[in-house]
C-alpha cells in the first residue's frame, strides 16, 4: 500500500523510545454516536483550511473519511486530484478513531498518528485528540501491535513538556 | 519544516541515557567523564552516546581551556527547533479544528 503502518508507537521490548505528542480535548454538544458521525462523515463541512499549516502545497482540499476499519482519510481538489493523508487504524463508532497522518512534505517513510476519543459527559461528548509525532525506530522494524504502557507514555510526555519549556526559556 | 532534522532529533533522544545527558547539559556544560559518572556508564559507552548526540546537532564539543585533552559538552538548544515547531503547529491546528468542529455541532443541533 505504500503508506506507513499503523501503531507507529509499537514498542520494542528492550529498546526505549521517545515519541512526542500533542494532546487536546474539548466538550461538544452532542452524544458520542452523533459526534463520531459528524467528525468522520461531515469533516468537509467543519474542517478549516489553515494557510500556515497546509496538508499539501495546493492547500487542504476537501477532506473525506472513507468509513470503516479499512478506510482512508483523503482530500480532494477541484482539479480532480486526490491526496491520501492517511489510513484508518481503528474505527470504533461512538468511541475511538485512529488514523495515520502525513503531509505531502513528509519523507515517504514518515508518518504521524492521530487518535480521537469520544467519551460521554452527561448528554455531551468530550472529544480528545492525541497527535503523535514520528517515532524513533525505523518503520520496517515497528511491530504492528500495542502502544507502550501508559506510565511510559506519560513519563515521556512529561519529559518533553519540561524540555520544551526549558528550551523556550533559553531562547 | 524539515522532516529529516526532526527525525534525527527524535532518534537521538530515543535513549534514556541520552535524555539524561540532555537534562544534565541543560544545567551547565559537562565533561565527558562527569557525564559517564552521573549516568553510571562506562566511558566508552558514554562516548558512543555523545557521538550520536553530536551528529544529531543536539550537543557540541569543546576543548577545556586549561587542559586540551579534556572535552567539554554543551547543549545546542536551536537543534530542538524543528521538533518544537512541529509541536506548536500541530497543537494550534487541532485547537482550531476542534473549535470549528464544536461550532459545526452547535449549528446543526439548533
Amino acid at each position: 500500500m505504500g503508506s506507513a503502518a499503523c501503531g507507529v508507537q509499537g514498542s520494542f521490548a528492550e529498546e526505549p523510545q521517545v515519541t512526542s505528542k500533542v494532546f487536546i480535548a474539548l466538550r461538544v454538544p452532542a452524544d458520542p454516536a452523533r459526534t463520531f458521525l459528524a467528525f468522520t462523515q461531515e469533516i468537509s463541512l467543519w474542517w478549516q483550511p489553515d494557510p500556515l499549516f497546509r496538508i499539501t502545497p495546493q492547500g487542504d482540499g476537501r477532506l473525506e473519511f472513507e468509513p470503516g476499519p479499512q478506510g482512508r482519510l483523503i482530500t480532494r481538489f477541484d482539479d480532480g486530484t486526490l491526496f491520501e493523508i492517511g489510513h484508518i487504524c481503528a474505527w470504533e463508532p461512538g468511541k475511538r478513531l485512529v488514523f495515520t497522518w502525513r503531509h505531502a512534505s513528509f519523507a515517504p517513510d514518515q508518518s504521524t498518528e492521530v487518535e480521537v476519543r469520544f467519551e460521554a459527559v452527561g448528554d455531551e461528548t468530550r472529544v480528545s485528540i492525541e497527535h503523535r509525532a514520528w517515532d524513533t525506530i525505523p518503520r520496517a522494524h515497528v511491530a504492528r501491535h500495542g502502544f507502550p504502557e501508559h506510565a511510559t507514555l506519560a513519563r515521556v510526555a512529561d519529559w518533553w513538556r519540561r524540555s520544551l519549556a526549558a528550551l523556550r526559556a533559553l531562547d | 519544516m524539515s522532516a529529516a532534522n526532526l527525525d534525527r532529533t527524535l532518534a537521538a533522544l530515543a535513549d534514556p541515557y541520552r535524555r539524561r545527558v540532555i537534562d544534565l547539559l541543560r544545567e551547565r556544560p559537562h565533561r565527558a567523564g562527569e557525564l559517564a559518572e552521573a549516568t553510571q556508564l562506562s566511558f566508552p559507552a558514554m562516548s558512543r552516546h555523545l557521538k550520536t548526540l553530536r551528529s544529531s546537532g543536539l550537543v557540541e564539543e569543546d576543548r577545556d581551556e586549561f587542559d586540551s585533552r579534556v572535552r567539554i559538552y554543551r547543549l545546542r538548544p536551536e537543534a530542538m527547533g524543528p521538533l518544537r515547531d512541529w509541536l506548536e503547529e500541530t497543537d494550534a491546528m487541532w485547537a482550531r479544528q476542534l473549535a470549528a468542529f464544536k461550532a459545526h455541532l452547535q449549528k446543526s443541533h439548533k
